[in-house]
């Protein structure tokens, strides 16, 4: 260009321009579209609750599931500290054969404790429970065996707990063995499942709030497609083009994450009277828990990342279309 | 400043709007292209910034073939076009300040340079008093005012405006026109379409004249009655 330098003070100015005004004004822009896509949000405040109450609905549904499987663990647990195996013993057994026996499977390491449990005293805890003192007195002889009540160590786990009863029920001097292993091997079990239904769930209602996003991003895009070509006429990069955009996916998606977060701290509010008395009547035993403290924070910024992620992939499709 | 070698540009399912087009236009000149409606003027300046692609011919701005011209490139070269619409394209919603400033911003300069090449681009097409204000207060002619200062606010090396001064009474087109020479004056190429031939004859400068996308007349500023 034959063209007087003073001229173009554009091409001066761009020279003139240094790296760190650049990066300044690459800031001020990112500024600019974080409170302007704010004050859009504000200005459509019905559309804008909508997005953030599904979204945040969406988000907040595994997180009340996690609540509630992770009290149900903790109740399992509880319970499963009080499961004791009953082994009855043949009738043919004695006293002495009874105690014999109590004493090696003490020396199990999966044993806690071992009681031995006469006939006489099964008969009078049968008599304390109502209706069967008048059937009792009809027998002429005490029908009921030795028992032992086996408690297994508290930190067995449920296979732990099937292979003692089976090596139990493989005793010759042993008749039945009433055990709660199952109980705790089918609750695992749905726990296992339980847990991953959470998962599944958490995964589709996080697809559920991308979509929400993307398509509140999208119909914001199309009611602006006037002022995007004339971004794009301009000279505006598409990064340029895109930013507010992404930044309203970034507040969508936090709103709505702390909207999920307010529902399960109030899911576990409305849960915490009956927790205490049911805590009450296990003697302080349960420790119920609610949602731990990272995760409140980390599901609003995890739904912020869902939100720019919804509205970066809509915008990229949107704007490569528009051009 | 601009090269044009033997384009032709056929929409698609169209017929020709431009045929085997060949013309130069030197840097900081002033030239007008006119033509009947449906002549290819508007499809002319589109190829320029690249809105369109030619579909034979090659087209060099600035000494750069259009053609190797791509993805980030278009937006680079965008930046080096002041381009005015007849319907002025102003963002309703921004101030006239921010509509201005916006091809700053675009190129990422700072705050306060900003502040300084808007005034000084308000000030050229005598709406200094004006800044705050959105277009919508603003009378047709000021917004294509407001349009232009947007065009000219980054000092680039070349104007193309189509129709500028389309929906404006001849007083204010004539001093639309009038701005633009202004702006040739200091080193600026300048290329407007305008169908208008009365406005054209009186600014005295090149004239291009196509019909049906053929170039039929080059007519150098003296050659102008
Ligand atoms: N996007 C388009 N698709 C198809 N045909 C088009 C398109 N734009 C313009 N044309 C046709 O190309 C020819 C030239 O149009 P245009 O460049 O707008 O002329 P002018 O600006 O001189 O009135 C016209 O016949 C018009 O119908
Ligand atoms: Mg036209």
């Amino acid at each position: 260009m034959n063209v007087p330098v003073e001229t173009v003070p554009m091409t001066a100015s761009r020279k003139r321009t240094a790296p760190t005004s650049r990066f300044a004004s690459w800031r001020e822009h990112h500024g600019w579209s974080a409170g302007s896509s704010l004050k859009r949000l504000a200005q459509r405040p019905f559309g804008t609750l909508l997005t953030v109450a599904v979204m945040g609905l969406a988000l907040a549904l595994p997180l009340a599931f996690y609540l509630l499987l992770g009290n149900v663990q903790q109740l399992g647990r509880a319970l499963g500290q009080d499961q004791t195996i009953n082994v009855f013993l043949q009738n043919d057994q004695v006293a002495q054969q009874a105690q014999l026996l109590a004493t090696q499977l003490r020396g199990r390491s999966d044993v806690a404790t071992v009681t031995v449990k006469s006939p006489q005293q099964g008969l009078d805890e049968l008599a304390k429970l109502q209706g069967f003192s008048g059937a009792l007195d009809a027998l002429d002889a005490n029908p009921l065996p030795y028992v032992l009540v086996i408690a297994p160590r508290a930190d067995l786990d449920a296979p732990g707990v099937a292979r003692m009863s089976a090596d139990l029920r493989d005793l010759r001097s042993v008749a039945l063995v009433q055990d709660s292993g199952q109980w705790r091997a089918r609750m695992d079990a749905m726990l296992g499942v339980g847990n991953r239904i959470v998962l599944v769930l958490a995964a589709l209602l996080a697809l559920a709030a991308l979509l929400v996003v993307g398509n509140t991003v999208r119909m914001d895009i199309a009611s602006r497609s006037e002022e995007i070509s004339v971004l794009v006429l301009v000279g505006a990069s598409g990064a340029f083009v895109r930013r507010p955009y992404l930044y309203a996916g970034i507040w969508y998606g936090l709103f709505s994450g702390v909207l999920a977060v307010l529902l399960a701290l109030a899911i576990e509010f409305s849960l915490a009277a009956p927790i205490t008395r049911l805590n009450a009547a296990y003697a302080g035993k349960l420790q119920l828990g609610g949602l731990p403290p990272w995760l409140l924070v980390a599901v609003p910024l995890a739904a912020a990342v869902l939100g720019w992620l919804g509205a970066r992939l809509v915008s990229a499709w949107q704007l490569r279309r528009a051009a | 400043m601009i090269q044009f070698d033997a384009v032709s540009k056929r929409y698609e399912g169209g017929h020709d709007a431009l045929l085997q087009l060949s013309f130069d236009v030197p840097d900081g000149e002033m030239a007008f292209v006119t033509g009947h409606s449906g002549a290819g003027k508007s499809t002319l300046l589109k190829l320029l910034a690249v809105i369109e692609r030619p579909s034979h011919g090659t087209i060099t701005v600035d000494g750069q073939n259009l053609a190797k011209v791509r993805g980030r490139g278009i937006a680079k070269l965008r930046r080096r076009i002041g381009m005015v619409f007849q319907d002025h394209r102003l963002l309703m919603d921004r101030s006239v300040f921010a509509n201005v400033e916006l091809p700053l911003t675009i190129v990422g300069i700072g705050r306060a340079d900003r502040a300084r090449l808007v005034r000084a681009a308000l000030d050229r097409v005598g709406l200094l008093h004006y800044e705050r204000q959105l277009p919508a207060t603003l009378s047709t002619g000021e917004q294509q005012r407001v349009g232009i200062a947007r065009a000219i606010v980054g000092h680039p090396p070349l104007l193309i405006a189509d129709e500028p001064t389309g929906n404006l009474d001849p007083q204010l087109a004539l001093e639309i026109m009038g701005l633009f020479a202004e702006f040739q004056t200091t080193g600026t190429t300048v290329l407007v379409a305008s169908h208008d031939l009365r406005l054209i004859k009186q600014m005295k400068k090149r004239v291009v004249v196509l019909h049906q996308g053929r170039l039929v007349a080059d007519l150098a500023a003296e050659e102008v009655l």
